[in-house]
């Protein structure tokens, strides 16, 4: 069940929380970056997806704090989340190898 | 860390923003609306005196999702929800083809039996095939509810739903077995294969909310979804 691939949303949002807890803002800045400003996610999608990642274990609420009378809720990976994620990438760059590999035989393994 | 920038100080958009977020479900609001506030408003555009198109339309579609419960629940369980609409249809088609075809059925009979010359075992044998059709038309349909019953109670977290499926699954097994032991003879193939496919779409669905991952969803109080 767990092997399905991840859609991309979910898979940025994971990869953002891999170096440290983040709150909302800090997720949607982070994907923004590592996709090059490609995937610019809105608060509906990412509080959708961190909801369902939640209920599916992959990530956990690290801590809370009240900034300026607004709420920061900070999120992690849970180890089940940090496996799911390295076996995903491990999965992409397995296709990607494969792809890179067939598109010019002469650069061998990448 | 990224550091958020200050948000616009706009009270149209804010009220904006709080009327899209009255969208969601009370229980999401309660636990996330302060937060989703936030993060719209760091994101705002300097200036801006509405919520966008795009967003509002991205926060209704979130909204959507919460209450259709497209988002807390597991794949497990979305795929047994899923299963038990699926075994809900194959009941209708069983229950239509059951209407449809009860003349067919009731002539086959008939002709079978006139080879025997007997009027008394003929209006007997009539008589319970009748009986058989009349109580498929009420059964099926009762059934039926059930399957779509147990795909919205599954559907929507409730602990009692899980144990609910689990206990129909298992009688029908047992009700399946008597029928199968007491009257083989009496199952046309077709009988036979629309209850072994119901049975397998039944046996797949309890095992998908019997699994791990589907634990923590029922185990959760049910909120609004």
């Amino acid at each position: 069940m767990n092997t399905r691939p991840m859609q991309e949303a979910t898979f940025l949002i994971l990869t953002a929380l891999a170096t440290g807890s983040q709150h909302g803002y800090g997720i949607i800045s982070e994907v923004a970056e590592i996709s090059g400003g490609r995937v610019r996610l809105r608060a509906g999608t990412l509080y959708t997806a961190l909801d369902r990642l939640r209920a599916d274990e992959l990530i956990e609420v690290d801590r809370e704090e009240v900034v300026d009378n607004r709420l920061r809720r900070y999120y992690r990976l849970t180890p089940e989340g940090g496996r799911r994620l390295a076996a995903e990438a491990a999965r992409l760059q397995a296709n990607a190898n494969a792809a890179l590999k067939r598109l010019n035989p002469a650069l061998g393994v990448i | 860390m990224t550091e958020m920038t200050s948000a616009p100080a706009s009270s149209d958009l804010e009220r904006g923003y709080r009327r899209l977020i009255a969208c969601y479900p009370r229980s999401f609001r309660k636990d996330n609306g302060e937060e989703i506030l936030t993060v719209l408003l760091a994101t705002a555009q300097e200036g801006q005196r509405r919520p966008g198109l795009s967003e509002s339309a991205d926060l209704v579609k979130g909204a959507i999702r919460m209450r259709m419960g497209l988002s807390r629940t597991p794949r497990t369980v979305l795929y047994a929800v899923r299963l038990m609409y699926l075994g809900a249809v194959a009941e209708l088609a069983v229950l239509i083809t059951v209407i449809l075809t009860a003349g067919h059925i009731r002539a086959a009979v008939q002709s079978a039996l006139a080879a025997y010359h007997n009027p008394a075992v003929t209006a007997q044998v009539m008589h319970a095939v009748n009986i058989d059709l009349v109580v498929d038309k009420v059964v099926i349909p009762v059934v039926i509810v059930l399957w779509l019953f147990m795909a919205w109670a599954n559907g929507k977290g409730y602990d009692w739903a899980r144990i609910a499926a689990v206990c129909l699954f298992a009688l029908s097994c047992v009700g399946l077995l008597i029928d199968l032991v007491q009257s083989v003879a009496k199952y046309a193939p077709a009988a036979l294969i629309s209850s072994g496919v119901t049975w397998v779409i039944g046996l797949a669905a309890v095992v998908l909310i019997l699994l791990r991952q589907s634990g923590p969803y029922y185990v959760r109080r049910p909120a609004t979804r």
